[in-house]
Order: structure tokens, then sequence, then C-alpha cells
């Protein structure tokens, strides 16, 4: 994995993790989209999921979160790394998906 | 996920509480995906009944947290070739509603008897332990990733007897802006992977409270700021669980309770935050 380097004193903590062979993970780290981290408004709540919507035929990065229910998209490079983020925008208005606030 | 089959990508998503609903009850809400690109609005999923689909009775106001705060993901649970909607919720219970093919859905769903520790249930599916069967992963508000291992095989209904942490549980503690801190506590989860090396990673996005002092105050003055007003917090608290049986008093102490309160932001500012952590395979 050559991107998701960590930034300044934010320094991942070691993972805690059941033991399983079968499935076992680095230490985590904070995503990040160029020099950037990926995060959040207020109050928070980040909800990643990952998949093609640009149809570039590599997976990108959509983060929901509470505050309107915006999601924020990161284009993927096809080696697990993004590129900087936006909006999920349709026609160029923002996405806002109902019942949050 | 291409949620009604047509080759184009839908956007699934789950909500807090819908206003039109009567009581409380969060839908779940699609942005459709066709040769054009996505719909304008965002719309709520019906069933097969062409009426929104909410979790549980909504007539009983006791399961009001079985309906809010959804969590939907669209899996073949039963391995009959068509998308089922595996539901996370508030109270962290699991529901199912059938899939009947072409995006529609069963009106009815059905409690799984199927819980994961802490709040906020959050359904993710995969092969987690790469056995050909489709296991379950689970943010929660504890923090961390659950999972619940499916013994069924492949090609057979899922089935699962619990979860078990597989990440364990981030500190909901709010933390300094230069503080080394791990991930937090109320977490979202997703799996792929992501770098192609062929080993599954995951995606886990938390929630989080980072402080910092407030107008390039010295950490040392903050920390002796924050012991004092706490000391008046207590104080104050204790007064307030004890009121006058004057109204005008008591009307007198909560403004300077909340006075009081507000003042915290003279030595400290808190932004309100979530990040998404990558764990990569190993």
């Amino acid at each position: 994995m050559k991107m998701h380097s960590l930034w300044g004193f934010f320094v991942a903590t070691p993972l805690a993790l059941t033991t399983a062979s079968a499935f076992e993970f680095e230490s985590p780290v904070r995503m990040m989209a160029g020099d950037h981290l990926v995060k959040v408004q207020s109050p928070g709540y980040a909800a990643p999921s990952w998949a093609d919507v640009d149809g570039d035929g590599k997976k990108d990065l959509l983060v929901g979160q509470f505050s309107k229910g915006k999601i924020q998209v990161f284009p993927g490079k096809g080696d697990g790394s993004v590129g900087k983020g936006d909006w999920l925008k349709v026609d160029g208005k923002i996405v806002e998906i109902p019942g949050v606030w | 996920m291409d949620l009604n089959g047509d080759g184009h990508l839908d956007i699934l998503s789950g909500s807090y509480s819908a206003r039109e609903i009567k009581g409380m009850a969060g839908l779940f809400q699609v942005l459709w995906g066709s040769e054009k690109g996505f719909e304008k609005e965002v719309t709520p999923l019906k069933g097969s009944d062409g009426k929104p689909l909410l979790i549980g009775d909504p007539s009983n106001d006791d399961t009001m947290t079985d309906r809010i705060c959804t969590r939907p993901t669209a899996v073949d649970w039963d391995s009959d070739g068509d998308l089922d909607l595996l539901v996370g919720n508030f109270k962290g219970s699991l529901f199912l509603f059938r899939g009947e093919g072409g995006g529609k859905f069963a009106p009815q769903s059905e409690d799984l008897k199927l819980a994961i520790e802490g709040y906020h249930s959050d359904p993710f599916c995969v092969d987690l332990d790469g056995d050909g069967d489709l296991d379950i992963l689970s943010g929660s508000s504890n923090g961390g990733v659950q999972w619940a291992e499916n013994t069924a095989g492949k090609g057979k209904e899922i089935t699962v007897k619990g979860f078990k942490s597989l990440i364990s549980e981030g500190s909901r503690e709010p933390i300094w802006a230069n503080q080394k801190a791990g991930p937090a506590g109320s977490t979202r989860v997703w799996a792929d992977d992501l770098n192609g090396d062929g080993k599954l990673d995951i995606l886990m996005g938390d929630s989080t409270t980072i402080n910092s002092p407030a107008k390039g105050l010295s950490m040392e003055k903050v920390f002796l700021a924050e012991k004092e007003w706490e000391e008046k917090m207590l104080i104050m608290r204790t007064e307030m669980q004890n009121p006058s049986e004057d109204s005008k008093d008591q009307s007198k102490l909560r403004n300077e309770y909340n006075k009081l309160s507000r003042s915290r932001s003279e030595f400290l500012t808190s932004e309100r935050t979530g990040f998404v952590w990558l764990y990569l395979g190993k």
C-alpha cells in the first residue's frame, strides 16, 4: 500500500484483534485523501463504503455522515488510495439523505 | 450495489427517523442509478405492497428502537438468487426483508433474534474466514468491529449464532488535537480488497470529539481552567439536585448553570467529527 500516510501526530495505536490466523490486520491508519485526512462534519458518525460510483473502473471511497445526510466521494486510484473528495452531487446539487439532520 | 438488477449502481442508505412518519422510524433511502446516471431525488425503498419499508410493527411504540437509526445492506441471505435486505437499527438487533427480485422486498421484516454488543447494529456481509460463505460484520456504538460466523456453508441460507469481537472497542473519551489516538466509538464498517493484494481489508468509520486550547492558551492553562470549571459545575449540579421551592430561584439557577456550561468555550474548543480507519489485511 503506497498511500494512507499518517498525518503529523495522528499515529495509530496498535490494533488489538482476536487471534485468528485466517484474518489478521495491520494496525489501523486514518484514510488520507492526498495530504488531507478523510473526515466528516459535526457531529461526526463517518460511514464508509467502497464502490465505483464514477464508472472509471476503479472503486471509490464514499463517506456518509449524520449532518444533513451528505456523502463525500473520494475518487479511487486503483491501488487503495484516494484523491481529493467532493460532495456527492446530482446535476450539481448536493445529495442529502432524508431522515438525518 | 445494484439493488434492482438493472446493471446500474444504486446507493442505499439508512436514516435516523423520517419526519413524515407517525412516531419514529428510519426509512431506507435509495439513490437509484440508471444509464443516465443517478436520479435527482433520493426515494424511500418500498415493499411489494407499495408502502415504505419499516422494521417490525410500526403500531407498537415499545419497539421504536427497532425502527430508528437504520443501516441496511443488500445480500442474497437465503441463496435464492435475489437480493434480500439485512438491516440494523438503534437497538443493535438485526432484521431481514426477504427479496422478491428486481428491487422488490417483502413488506414485513423478520426478527433474526440476533444482536450485537452495544447499540447501532451495522451489518455488512463478507466471507471473512475464507470458507466460501458470507459472514456478518458490524460496527457498534461501543466502537470496534464485531463479526458473526456463518456456519451454513456456501449456497445455503446464512446461519449465525451470535457476534464476537473482531476489532476491539474504541475509546469514547474526547481526544486532544495533538494526542496519539486510535479509533473511537460509533463505528460503521465496510470490507473489500482495497489495494488489490488479494487480502480482505476493513474500512471503519468512527465518531470522536477533538479538544483544542482556545485563544492560543497553553495546555497548562487549559488544564487549570478546566479543573476550576469542573469544580464549579459540580457545585452547581449539586445545588440543582436540591432545588429551592421558589420557581424564580430555580430559573435563576438554571440560567447560571447554562452560562457556566457555555463558559467552557472560553478556554477550550471542541470539534465533533469522524474519521475513516483502514485496516489492511495481513
